[in-house]
């Protein structure tokens, strides 16, 4: 019985360690910021459309994503979903070593009066502004009206 | 384990094999429930059927279809009880100006609906009805409400009216709704509802409810049982 429970234990340990171990960068680096699965889904008509992606900070510094410019519409805003309803949020923070999403039900970026009305396929070309890094364009891809990412891990 | 001595009754053994069973079990159901699948005999399939995530809650106290009177996109009175009468009802609460989950979750039902009708006869679709009550009539008028369905599903019932009325007919299905306010550039904030309410043909009854995590592949997999006021 013993040495069995030991083996056991040790396979447990192992499994905790790989399963829930996260490498955090440290020190003082620059802010180092990549975009991920961007999409858009396709709205249903031309006054407005939703835009959701994932901002991945692998440097040592927190930065925030400030403002938002698009070329399909004029008024993009960063939205806050705050219980039912949601509202327009000032600037959101890139964590250092961590990552803002914005994701359907949550966080998201709002495009207002649209210059034209995107369908799946196509693309939109996003500008996004941050507090100390460069701006980052992003091409989003336009996917169904009911397209849920896969979680991937 | 160590072998009974002589003097351990046979009851005691089945005991004490019985309980390092039960503890290999238990430890085994440990390690998958945290493990990385290498366990080959369980299939992937059979996991995500019997997993924590399912969309439905079938009520054990269904809700009364509240009794609203509202106007509809033609600008026509909408009597709710009597128009969805003995008929498969999902009722949804939001507005137009929402970009993320009010349409989504129309679009989702509206997408489950068109799959069904591929598999089933006209005639066991033609007593749904999908109603969109606005969170937000001033701005939702039924000119607007029109609009925006006609670009989703433009079969869905969508209801307009008083706000008052609105948010006591969501009230009475566990929904609360606030009015809509102004933020300080003066764009108005709204609130759309968290629950699809599924009602029975049979009853009349609010019996199922779906939050905002259900897909299509839910509604898809859901509506025929639906239609027949079945638990889904």
């Amino acid at each position: 019985m013993r040495p069995l429970a030991g083996r056991v234990l040790i396979a447990a340990a192992v499994l905790v360690l790989t399963g829930c171990g996260s490498s955090d960068s440290s020190g003082s680096s620059a802010a180092k910021l990549s975009v991920e699965s961007a999409y858009m889904p396709q709205p249903v008509t031309d006054s407005m459309a939703a835009g959701y992606l994932v901002i991945k900070n692998t440097g040592g510094t927190a930065d925030e994503l400030t403002s938002v410019t698009s070329d399909l519409a004029q008024d993009v805003t960063v939205h806050e979903t705050t219980g039912q309803s949601m509202r327009e949020a000032a600037a959101l923070k890139v964590p250092a070593g961590g990552e803002l999403v914005l994701a359907s039900g949550g966080n998201h970026l709002m495009f207002e009066n649209l210059k034209r009305k995107p369908k799946e396929g196509e693309t939109v070309s996003l500008r996004l502004n941050f507090t100390t890094s460069k701006a980052v364009t992003v091409e989003m891809p336009v996917k169904s009206a009911t397209y849920q990412p896969t979680s991937g891990h | 384990m160590r072998t009974n001595t002589k003097t351990t009754t046979k009851r005691t053994t089945r005991t004490k094999a019985y309980a390092a069973g039960a503890l290999l079990v238990a430890t085994v159901l440990t390690l998958s429930a945290c493990g990385t699948g290498d366990d080959s005999t369980t299939s992937v399939a059979e996991v995500s059927d019997t997993g924590p995530r399912k969309a439905a809650t079938v009520l054990d106290r269904p809700f009364t279809k509240p009794d609203l009177v509202l106007t509809d996109t033609q600008g026509k009175s909408y009597d709710l009880r009597e128009e969805t009468k003995g008929k498969p009802t999902l009722i949804y609460f939001g507005y137009t100006n929402c970009p993320d989950i009010c349409p989504l979750t129309m679009n989702n039902i509206a997408v489950a609906k068109k799959e069904v009708s591929k598999k089933l006869s006209q005639s066991e679709l033609a007593n749904l009805r999908l109603v969109f009550v606005t969170t937000d009539p001033e701005r939702d008028t039924p000119a607007e409400l029109g609009k925006w369905l006609k670009g989703i599903d433009p079969e869905i019932v969508g209801l307009t009216g008083d706000f008052d009325e609105i948010q006591a007919g969501a009230r009475a299905l566990g929904i609360s709704i606030a009015p809509p306010t102004k933020d300080a550039n003066g764009k108005t904030i709204s609130e759309h509802g968290t629950q699809v309410i599924a009602f029975s043909p049979k009853t009349d009854g609010g019996y199922v409810l779906y939050g905002e995590a259900a897909t299509v592949q839910d509604y898809e997999k859901d509506l025929p049982k639906l239609l027949k006021g079945q638990n889904p």
